[in-house]
């Protein structure tokens, strides 16, 4: 206890210096500005930044580059909740009950939960990171291909459960999701699989071309429908900060949410993504209301942004122990960090203990920096609502078909975008969700990955994803999830078709 | 039942066989979308042993899709439910149109140009514009994207066409990469 306490004040007093906190704040309002930019996710957000850090000495750097992270990350709950455009993978849980706020007049309580939910959890995850970095790596050396399958299968399962509509379609969607991830090139052999000779999809369909047209351009075209009747305009802006009530149906889902965020995060590989949706599935079960999910309640922002965050901080100890980083925005740190001298590995902890130390404590200042910035700015995000629909489309069109543009020089990405547009505006017409389609799509290869490995090192025998204990257990949750989800649907349909005739 | 006073018997239900068409014609199109999986897939290599091969899990996951969707459009013939909602041609037209036009002007005529002309097709997406507004505001977009994209974040665009020469600009504009 008492070398956490001296290694968080080491940390610390490398990462409070006046030139030091300037920077964090720098970073943090460039992070955000350009984080919420619609066409422009953290991922691109942290690229394009990265070159301002290169000049400054290695902590200023990474302070900096630290309040980069947590604005882009901002930045895109910001466009996931403003206008249903999710910047990467974990914010696309945000959207569900965020943007439905943002409808309802609730915008600002919805940005400020999100700020909030975050802070706790980062704080929180900070200490955990602290204190227990080198006996949890041995938790997650534990989990082999087959545990991995099983987990992410469950991930899945939570996708399907917190669906507003039918499970059998959102089952359906992930399908989708998960054939949709196999384009491109084969893992093992390099063969392009349904890629029709296409150049630009021989890597396979990216995330972003994915999410941005088929909740991007997909809600602007549904948007265009209701000429005069727009909801983002009309809601009467109610207030900008949450109201007590707010605050207190939060907290437990914020709790809950860093719980489980910070469990899922330790694991490598897809934590950030499976937390957000257990979150939102665990905070929907055990609701008194569910069906006020999906509708606009703050429990369904509060509970995903704490568990991602949390995730996000407790993914630095396989980062740093293991050395693996747990996606993509994760690796291009790791790389800024290696510019800065910093190599992530056992040895960072004992060999260079005021860099580590120091980082952690700037992640939680940048984690601070976003709550100092943005809780004043909520009120400008929110005026960007009520700018008239027919300047704000082109906007977020324009910048989304350049964003996606600047992604790899390829115009073709633009069209493929275009087309998951159209696709998307299909989807909402009959009624099908485009979360669990966005789960499958992400978690796709990783599962495929998995699976054939475990395949491969049970010769062949499928039971070993049962026989194995965790991942039996974790195939077990998702099975009694699905049941459970199933059974109201089951007895409803009985009485439809009883009352049908 | 409903009252039927007279005594009539009331003609059956001769609704169509559909009962849900948005859950039945929607469930027939992922059908339609696993059987082209399963067509491009075609002549990638399965199991060899225990090894998955490239086409197992692509063709898995279609054929578990095409099952799925098999039972959506159950549903839709076995419960009522909502007909197709309407959809809009304009709105899905005109941001398609936007899109793909940056995409094909981008490389040939440069950002600012590209952009200009993609936000002039986007507003015709609804009724709502004004032609001056728009080319004002166009004009405005542009000016903003050229200057943050090219410069503030240094992302390699051009702003302009390499070469004004027309025939080398119609070269360009024949092809979409």
């Amino acid at each position: 206890m008492l070398d956490l306490l001296q290694h968080l004040a080491l940390g610390f007093s490398v990462a409070l210096s006046p030139m030091n906190v300037l920077m964090c704040l720098i970073g943090a309002m460039v992070g955000t500005l350009i984080g919420v930019l619609p066409g422009v996710g953290p991922l691109a957000t942290i690229a394009m930044l990265l070159p301002i850090t290169f000049g400054l000495p290695p902590v200023g750097a990474l302070i900096m580059l630290a309040g980069i992270y947590y604005g882009a990350q901002y930045g895109g709950s910001t466009t996931s909740i403003l206008i249903n455009i999710p910047g990467e993978a974990s914010s696309v849980i945000t959207t569900l009950d965020g943007h439905q706020m943002a409808k309802q007049g609730r915008a600002g309580p919805a940005l400020a939960i999100a700020a909030i939910g975050s802070f706790f959890a980062g704080c929180v995850s900070t200490v955990l990171v602290a204190a227990l970095g080198v006996p949890l790596t041995s938790v997650a050396l534990l989990f082999g291909p087959a545990e991995y399958f099983s987990l992410m299968t469950l991930g899945l399962c939570f996708a399907v459960v917190l669906a507003r509509g039918s499970i059998l379609k959102a089952l359906a969607m992930v399908m989708l999701g998960l054939m949709l991830s196999m384009v491109g090139s084969d893992i093992e052999t390099g063969q392009s699989r349904m890629a029709f000779d296409i150049p630009e999809l021989s890597d396979g369909i990216g995330f972003v071309v994915v999410a941005m047209g088929v909740f991007g351009f997909a809600e602007i075209m549904r948007n265009l429908e209701q000429t005069g009747t727009r909801d983002v305009i009309n809601a009467k802006l109610s207030g900008l900060m949450p109201t007590w009530p707010d605050l207190k149906a939060s907290a437990g889902a914020i709790g809950r949410g860093t719980a489980l965020g910070a469990v899922l995060g330790i694991l490598p590989g897809g934590g950030a993504v499976i937390a957000a949706f257990a979150a939102y599935t665990f905070e929907k079960k055990m609701s008194k209301d569910p069906s006020r999910f999906g509708r606009g309640a703050i429990e369904g922002v509060a509970a995903p942004e704490s568990a991602n965050n949390a995730a996000a901080q407790t993914s630095f100890i396989p980062l740093l122990t293991l050395g693996i980083p747990p996606n993509a925005v994760m690796a291009l740190m790791v790389g800024a960090m290696t510019i800065h001298g910093i190599v992530p590995g056992p040895q960072v902890m004992s060999k260079q203990p005021e860099l580590f130390w120091g980082m952690v404590a700037s992640m939680w200042l940048g984690n601070l920096m976003l709550i100092i910035i943005n809780l004043p700015m909520v009120g400008m995000w929110v005026k960007l609502l009520q700018v008239p629909y027919r300047f704000l489309f082109p906007a977020i069109l324009i910048f989304c078909s350049i964003g996606v543009y600047s992604i790899n020089n390829a115009p073709f990405d633009c069209v493929i975008t275009a087309v998951f547009g159209l696709i998307g505006y299909w989807l909402v017409k009959h009624d099908y969700e485009p979360a669990p389609m966005l789960l499958g799509f992400v978690l796709g290869p990783l599962m495929e990955e998995n699976l054939r490995r475990a395949m491969l090192i049970a010769r062949g025998d499928p039971t070993t994803f049962v026989t194995r204990p965790i991942s039996g257990a974790l195939i077990g949750l998702a099975v009694v999830l699905l049941v459970f989800a199933a059974l109201p649907m089951i007895a409803r349909k009985r009485e439809q078709v009883f009352v049908e005739d | 039942m409903s009252d039927n006073v007279g005594g009539v018997p009331e003609p059956r239900d001769r609704g169509s066989f559909v009962r849900a068409p948005r859950e039945f014609y929607g469930g027939l199109v992922l059908v339609a979308l696993a059987l082209f999986a399963l067509w491009a897939s075609r002549d990638l290599p399965g199991m060899r042993g225990f090894a998955f091969g490239p086409g197992t899990a692509p063709r898995m996951f279609a054929i578990v899709l095409g099952a799925l969707g098999v039972a959506v459009a159950a549903t839709g013939v076995l419960t009522k439910g909502p007909g197709i909602d309407r959809f809009y041609v304009r709105g899905p037209l005109f941001v398609t149109l936007s899109v793909v036009l940056f995409a094909w002007l981008v490389r040939p005529l440069g950002l600012a140009i590209a952009s200009f002309l993609s936000i002039l097709a986007a507003a015709g997406a609804t009724p709502e514009s004004r032609p001056l507004e728009t080319i004002i505001w166009a004009v405005v977009l542009t000016a903003f994207c050229c200057f943050l994209f090219p410069y503030a974040l240094n992302l390699p665009m051009q702003l302009w066409p390499n070469n004004w020469d027309l025939a080398t600009i119609l070269k360009g504009l024949s092809t979409i990469r």
